[in-house]
């Protein structure tokens, strides 16, 4: 149906004014068909947050005594700052100036205190992105989990999680900034589907380098591998398929059972 | 202190290792020093530091009279305006350097009651006849309402002839009107007088209190069903709208669910999972709400699907999926949520959905066939807590899970229901035959 109105359009047009009809007519077609293809694409960007704390020893005071840094990294310890345009951390009422505003990379935050408290992460995108910010809390953890053992100077107490943020529905110029990142799982775009070329300039070379492959608390990081939960789900899923396969035999045996005493019992 | 006493007495450390927020920013305020107007030991009991929010304030409550008062309490009669005979009352009085107080009965003021308009002869004749009510009946309605304050369940009783409520608050209502139409001296001061505004409608009347004593009386069974049809409208009405605003019209609902769960139509031919179609909308339904937030956390988009996948079934069913992923050793949310991941997770859980079905399925079919039979083949129904897999470290890779299964007989972890133990090997049979 468009291609006939717009082929009409053709015929009656002036030849002169032929490529506009042509180029309109075009677009038409890939924005029609781009909204197809975007329904199922979606980013994801793999992140850790938590916290690491190092117990001060004979520096602790009593108001003093851990110095811990509150964090979120990219999972593979890449570059999340071509998403994330800022990171704001709520800290407790207590620490001057309790609202800390990270602008760059590393976003992390490091302080010094005796308490644990919730701390509320809110991850701003860069426009393009997302106007909406994301939520994030953390509980920071400053003792180990055995209440009774000693601490220790050497060994920090690190928490992580792992989670990802999706965007189910990423925009042209998002997607097309983005396209071979490492920070995040680009979704396989379908056959015939070419995304324009990214508009900025790449200036890596000027800023700073915003992964945290060689952080200093780096040794300390967890390595996050679905490979482990996989396995489980797998071999969970293959047992109770199993199962499943047998309680349906079962189900069909009685079946035919009930009908022979049925038709056995009647007088 | 009272509250290092208490610590040291239950050997409880000194410092604190974890305190909450609130604790935070009290250690300097522990005051040492007690308020006044308590005794220390009472203020101890609080812990020793002020409640967040005064209940009363500390000051009233040893407050005591002004020393230069005299006060005696005396024996005196009862003045009230609300009484209207003679009757004298006595009770103590407050009196303050002999001056005993003046105001009103201070209860008086409560003795309200309702304007009964009165109509003479002339006006009953002029506007107020009715067919079905007499002029008497009229007055001795009109002698009540003035008695009774408008109470007309009390009015009906003591009515002489036998009328309904609904009928003596009607007649009681048009007369008033008619009157205040006869009477008024201008049509506005009638618009505003609130008979007129909202006139009393007796079948109206009749309705609304046929459906209350409907609903008063309905049966917890209907509730909850009710409550259901409900529920589903919503769904239904949400998926509606969210379809419309999210996909393309010519979309049908499963596509969505295909791209979810790629990997569980290669496994089973007839597949496993077999939700009815009002999951399946609830599955649509939560797609199209996470879509639209246009960012999420993966976590929390997981937490939306298994919720879905819940709705439509008992808490009771919900602990049971949990326990059984418990004791398959799987996490109950993912330490890794990636997508695959949580993809597999939802599977699975909906797999554990159609297992436990199943399982039901099979109770029923057992009873019913013990019940034809002489009683070979006792089979009782599943107590709740019984388990399918009972948490023993399954291997990856699945050595024959099946064989294991069948050579479990010890109840395990299944100590408090003896009745699994017995039941494995005679399922086995009924399956032999």
């Amino acid at each position: 149906m468009t291609s006939n109105s717009s082929s009409k359009k053709q015929a009656q047009d002036p030849p002169e004014s032929s490529e506009p009809t042509l180029k309109s007519l075009r677009t038409k077609m890939t924005k029609s068909d781009e909204k197809k293809k975007l329904k199922d694409i979606e980013i994801s960007v793999p992140l850790v947050y938590g916290n690491i704390a190092f117990w001060l020893g004979k520096k602790a005071s009593e108001y003093q005594s851990h110095k811990w840094a509150v964090y979120v990294r990219g999972a593979t310890n890449e570059d999340i700052s071509v998403v994330i345009k800022k990171v704001v951390f709520q800290l407790h009422s207590s620490f001057n100036n309790p609202t800390r505003v990270i602008e760059e990379p590393p976003f992390e935050v490091s302080e010094s205190g005796w308490g644990e408290f919730e701390i509320a992460i809110t991850l701003h995108f860069h426009s393009d992105v997302c106007d909406k910010p994301l939520s994030l809390y953390h509980h920071l953890k400053l003792y180990p989990e055995d209440e009774s053992g000693p601490l220790t100077m050497k060994k920090p107490v690190v928490v992580e999680h792992y989670d990802e943020i999706v965007f189910p529905d990423p925009s042209e110029s998002f997607l097309a900034r983005v396209q071979n990142h490492p920070a995040l799982t680009f979704p396989r775009l379908p056959s015939g589907y070419n995304l324009p070329a990214p508009m900025q300039v790449d200036d890596n070379g000027k800023k700073k380098r915003g992964d945290t492959k060689d952080h200093s608390l780096g040794q300390w990081f967890t390595s996050f591998s679905e490979a482990d939960e996989l396995l489980q789900l797998a071999a969970a899923r293959q047992q109770v398929q199993a199962h499943i396969a047998k309680l349906r035999r079962q189900i069909s045996l009685l079946e035919g059972q009930n009908q022979t005493i049925k038709t056995g019992s009647d007088p | 202190m009272g509250g290092t006493d208490a610590k040291d007495i239950l050997g409880l450390p000194k410092t604190p290792l974890s305190l909450t927020q609130e604790k935070k920013s009290r250690p300097q305020k522990e005051s040492h020093r007690k308020p006044d107007g308590i005794s220390r030991e009472v203020y101890a009991l609080t812990g020793g530091v002020a409640p967040l929010m005064p209940s009363i304030d500390v000051t009233h409550l040893k407050r005591r009279p002004p020393p230069d008062e005299k006060v005696a309490w005396q024996w005196l009669p009862v003045k009230s305006s609300a009484r209207n005979d003679d009757l004298q009352l006595y009770h103590w009085v407050r009196v303050v350097n002999d001056v005993p107080p003046s105001a009103d009965y201070s209860f008086a003021k409560y003795n309200k009651s309702v304007d009964v308009l009165k109509y003479t002869d002339d006006e009953y004749e002029n506007h107020l006849t009715d067919p079905v009510w007499t002029k008497e009946e009229t007055d001795q309605l009109f002698e009540l309402c003035e008695r009774f304050d408008l109470r007309f369940t009390v009015i009906a009783d003591r009515f002489p002839l036998s009328r309904t409520v609904e009928e003596l608050k009607d007649r009681y209502y048009s007369v008033t009107r008619a009157l205040l139409r006869a009477t008024a001296q201008s049509p506005s001061e009638l618009a505003n007088h609130p008979l007129m505004k909202e006139p009393y409608d007796m079948t109206r009347d009749r309705e609304r209190k046929r459906a209350l004593s409907m609903v008063l009386s309905q049966s917890r069974h209907q509730e909850k069903k009710d409550a259901e049809i409900l529920a589903e409208a919503k769904r239904i009405t949400e998926m509606r709208l969210a379809a419309r605003r999210a996909a393309e019209p010519d979309v049908p609902a499963n596509e969505n669910i295909g791209s979810v769960s790629p990997s569980s139509n290669s496994q089973l031919p007839a597949t496993a999972v077999a939700p009815s179609t009002l999951t399946m909308a609830d599955y649509t339904s939560t797609l199209a709400s996470l879509r639209m937030l246009h960012v999420y956390l993966r976590t929390y988009g997981l937490e939306q699907m298994v919720q879905a996948a819940s709705s439509a079934v008992g808490l009771r069913t919900i602990k049971r999926v949990e326990q059984t992923l418990q004791d398959l050793g799987v996490n109950l949310k993912p330490k890794v949520p990636t997508k695959t991941v949580c993809d597999e997770h939802l599977e699975l859980r909906k797999e554990i959905l159609t297992l436990l079905n199943l399982q039901k399925q099979l109770q029923y079919k057992e009873s019913e066939g013990s019940s034809h039979r002489e009683g070979t083949y006792a089979a009782m129904p599943d107590t709740p807590k019984d388990r399918v897999f009972a948490s023993e470290p399954f291997s990856f890779g699945g050595e024959r899970p099946i064989k294991k299964e069948q050579k479990r007989k010890g109840p395990g972890r299944q100590s408090d229901t003896p009745s699994p133990a017995h039941k494995r090997p005679r399922k086995m049979k009924a399956s032999d035959l």
